[in-house]
């Protein structure tokens, strides 16, 4: 597959980037990695008459410690080098793990936490070459009013399939988000939206610079389920962190990734632990939780009856071993 | 579309190619340099033949790289990982092991097999398995390959006098 043509453009600074996004409004894609990105644009998912590439903006690809204990992670760090840094593998391990879970090795040479985040929805119809798409009629996300995974829906079912996401919503982190005339800062928890085709809340001409973690607190786990260990997107993914203690948690924080098109809080199973602490029945109830929060799940070759199964046992086990992290000491 | 003029070093020479911004890394290679080496299978970043190594001698896809974000960079691909008449022991490790089938994963597999052991001559399995992921046989299984990767390692052990033969499995992260 080749790809479409476009022009290129790269900026040297971010200010170069964001005066070149005003101009372009909505006919740009903003690449960093573009191990996600390319591959769309040679299925024609996407065909820009930009490419604006981040990769010559060396300030977002910065790890800073902030004054308050947290870190500021530019959106340009490739995934590998975040994982090999050891501000994030020590005082942020579950975010590590996290971030290793993505792709391959090969992949995350490339891939960024920013391109991670942004991570376009995926849907088992539409992610296919022009070509296989082409033996249906088209859907929301390419040219028709219509779903073919949900046949009743009223809006793109696609997936949220970012492995970060859902650990950072989980970390409460916040992202920051520039315009060529604007800075704003949103908490992850408001950055996505339930909709596979305006899956984040950034506006045309804007873009994610920089990840905001809060200070280390507390304990937190990721965990991922897919059907090969490498190389693919989880089918289930399942971010946590507890500050206090197992008998008397002070927050409970519980995001689920890859059941819907975007990663989801699980309020209920929050409210048991923080009900009953992190006992064997409160955990049982909790994954049972998880599994009867999820909808349509029928997304990405895994039938909704096995997610829901896969649901229940990932939870379970991850939060056990969040559990038993306390133990560990 | 206009072309741009890009200085690429491959393998140690410097080429300078003039490119359209839609053309990948791969298609510069083997197209227009000549070099076949590199395969184009899937073009989609989903089975690793395509896989070069970069500045740093990482591994990376050429299928998913453009040509242009390359220019004054250098790379090398799989002509380039001999040892002036002597293969590499990557290279001689495959052979000895029968790690090779049909032979069109087989560049792909060295360069990804090459990126880890120029940074780590004592991978453990988990090690392997990881810097492995994405690059698939589909001939056959992995079992002959992680044969020979192990011997490469140990050759490559021997070749730096022994001083790594305690680190063996440290060095892990996990493949969550």
């Amino acid at each position: 597959m080749q790809l479409p043509e476009f022009e290129y453009l790269r900026p040297k600074s971010l200010a170069e980037g964001l005066q070149a996004l005003a101009e372009h409004g909505d006919k740009v894609a903003i690449m960093s990695g573009g191990s996600d990105l390319l591959i769309n644009m040679k299925f024609r998912l996407d065909t820009p008459e930009y490419l604006l590439s981040l990769n010559g903006v060396l300030e977002l690809q910065q790890v800073e410690e902030l004054a308050d204990g947290g870190l500021r992670i530019g959106a340009g760090c490739k995934l590998n080098d975040l994982a090999q840094n050891p501000l994030i593998s020590e005082r942020y391990p579950a975010l590590h793990d996290a971030v290793w879970s993505v792709g391959s090795r090969h992949v995350r040479n490339v891939g960024t936490l920013g391109g991670n985040i942004c991570l376009d929805t995926r849907c088992w119809y539409t992610n296919q070459s022009e070509t296989w798409r082409e033996t249906r009629s088209g859907c929301f996300k390419t040219d028709n009013e219509l779903c073919h995974v949900i046949k009743t829906a009223t809006k793109c079912h696609a997936l949220s399939s970012t492995d970060g996401g859902p650990m950072l919503m989980a970390l409460d982190a916040s992202v920051v988000l520039a315009s060529a005339d604007a800075e704003r800062t949103v908490p992850m928890r408001e950055f996505y939206n339930d909709d596979g085709m305006h899956h984040t809340v950034l506006k045309p001409g804007e873009v994610l610079i920089a990840v905001l973690l809060k200070p280390p607190a507390g304990r937190a786990v990721f965990a991922k389920l897919s059907q090969r260990e490498g190389l693919d997107f989880a089918a289930g993914a399942f971010a946590a962190a507890v500050t206090g203690s197992n008998d008397k948690p002070e927050s409970v924080s519980l995001v689920m990734g890859s059941i819907a098109p975007e990663p989801r809080v699980m309020e209920k199973s929050q409210q048991i632990l923080m009900e009953s602490g992190f006992t064997d029945e409160a955990i049982e109830q909790a994954a049972a939780a998880a599994r009867s929060a999820l909808s349509e799940v029928t997304n990405l070759f895994t039938p909704s009856g096995y997610k829901r199964r896969l649901i229940r046992a990932l939870v379970k086990d991850a939060l056990v071993n969040l559990r038993d992290q306390q133990e560990r000491g | 579309m206009a072309k741009q003029l890009i200085t690429l070093t491959v393998n140690g020479d410097a080429y300078e190619v003039a490119v359209a911004s839609n053309q990948t890394l791969l298609e510069v290679l083997r197209d227009t340099i000549n070099m076949t080496g590199t395969k184009r299978g899937c073009t989609a970043g989903s089975c690793g033949v395509c896989t070069v190594n970069g500045e740093t001698g990482e591994a990376i896809l050429s299928c998913l790289a453009l040509a242009v974000e390359w220019d004054g960079r250098s790379l090398t691909t799989v002509e380039g990982v001999e040892e002036g008449n002597q293969l590499h022991p990557v290279q001689q490790a495959f052979l000895e092991y029968g790690a090779v089938q049909c032979g069109f994963c087989t560049p792909g597999l060295i360069m990804s097999a090459k990126a880890l052991l120029d940074v780590n001559t004592s991978p453990s399995e988990v090690d392997i398995n990881e810097a492995m992921a994405g690059a698939i046989c589909r001939c056959t299984g992995h079992i002959k390959v992680k044969k020979a990767i192990r011997e490469a390692a140990k050759v490559l052990r021997e070749r730096e006098g022994g001083l790594n033969e305690t680190n063996s499995g440290e060095a892990s992260h996990g493949t969550s």
